[in-house]
């Protein structure tokens, strides 16, 4: 599903993901940015869906315990806090490439209005926090039936 | 969702080459650490998502290839408002030298990290040459 989102980008800066964030830094950008949104490649990965009774957040954080994300929401604003150990550099360790992040981190993302955080649930599984968060009843879709004249 | 990326875990060498452009290019690039420690080297590669039976580790003609698809448990007609990891699967090749000992490689996989031990063959160890007071 992820992946369709992909269509949206021009197939050739897909490929130059690298070059575009380059580019993104060096020149004003003429379409507005969302003003928490952060470079590519920043740790954790999220990503949002939604269902008719919920929005799902996923956040990819490969290698955190499962009691090592501090998840916080505050009126649309979903916090994440959280620090993967660095790799520790040792003597005997000859190091070569060193890609992974490792530190402190703390990102906050905009969720669209009318979810309830009171019930809302996290789980962990695989590297990938799922966290579920309901609509207010009054937001969900409702049928409508048509009665005949 | 994304029917059309799935295919068999295992599949042949000609299959991989007659693999769909687009396919090819829907992968990600997984970040990785690499260092050599007790005559090994070691590869740890983030693979969130990614479950043991969905994870395939593969030497050949000396290329290690990683490759998994990232297995999530969504609802039926869930869409994506925003996404910052964008695609199915990841995919890495590396070229080993030719000290490493293929057949010795030991994987674990755990919270989404690949951890790979790649020692070196008895043969290419490092040995202390005693030098003999004359």
């Amino acid at each position: 599903m992820f992946a369709d989102l992909k269509r949206l980008d021009s197939g050739l800066l897909q490929e130059l993901g690298g070059l575009r964030q380059w580019l993104d830094e060096v020149m004003s950008d003429p379409a507005a940015a969302d003003i928490r949104a952060v470079p590519r490649g920043s740790f954790p990965m999220i990503n949002l869906a939604r269902t008719d009774d919920a929005v799902r957040v996923y956040v990819f954080a490969p290698g955190l315990a499962a009691d090592a994300l501090e998840i916080s929401i505050q009126d649309n604003l979903l916090t994440l806090r959280g620090e993967r150990p660095a790799a520790p550099g040792d003597d005997e360790r000859v190091e070569f490439r060193r890609e992974r992040f490792g530190g402190a981190f703390s990102r906050t993302i905009a969720l669209p209005d009318g979810l309830d955080g009171e019930r809302a649930e996290a789980r962990y599984r695989d590297g990938v926090f799922e966290v579920v968060l309901p609509k207010r009843e009054e937001l969900k879709p409702r049928r409508i039936s048509v009665q005949a004249a | 969702m994304s029917e059309m990326i799935k295919q068999p875990a295992r599949e042949t060498e000609v299959a991989r080459e007659q693999e769909p452009q687009e396919r090819r290019r829907s992968a990600l690039r997984p970040a990785v650490d690499i260092y050599e420690r007790d005559h090994a080297l070691h590869l740890v590669a983030d693979l969130p998502g990614v479950t043991a039976d969905a994870l395939t580790i593969e030497v050949n003609d000396n290329v290690l290839t990683l490759e998994g698809e990232i297995r999530l448990a969504m609802p039926e007609g869930a869409t994506a408002l925003y996404a910052e990891l964008r695609g199915q699967r990841f995919l890495r090749r590396f070229t080993l030298s030719h000290e490493i000992d293929g057949e010795a490689i030991e994987a674990r996989l755990r919270d989404g990290v690949l951890h790979l031990r790649l020692p070196k063959k008895e043969s290419h160890r490092p040995r202390r040459i005693g030098v003999q007071a004359a």
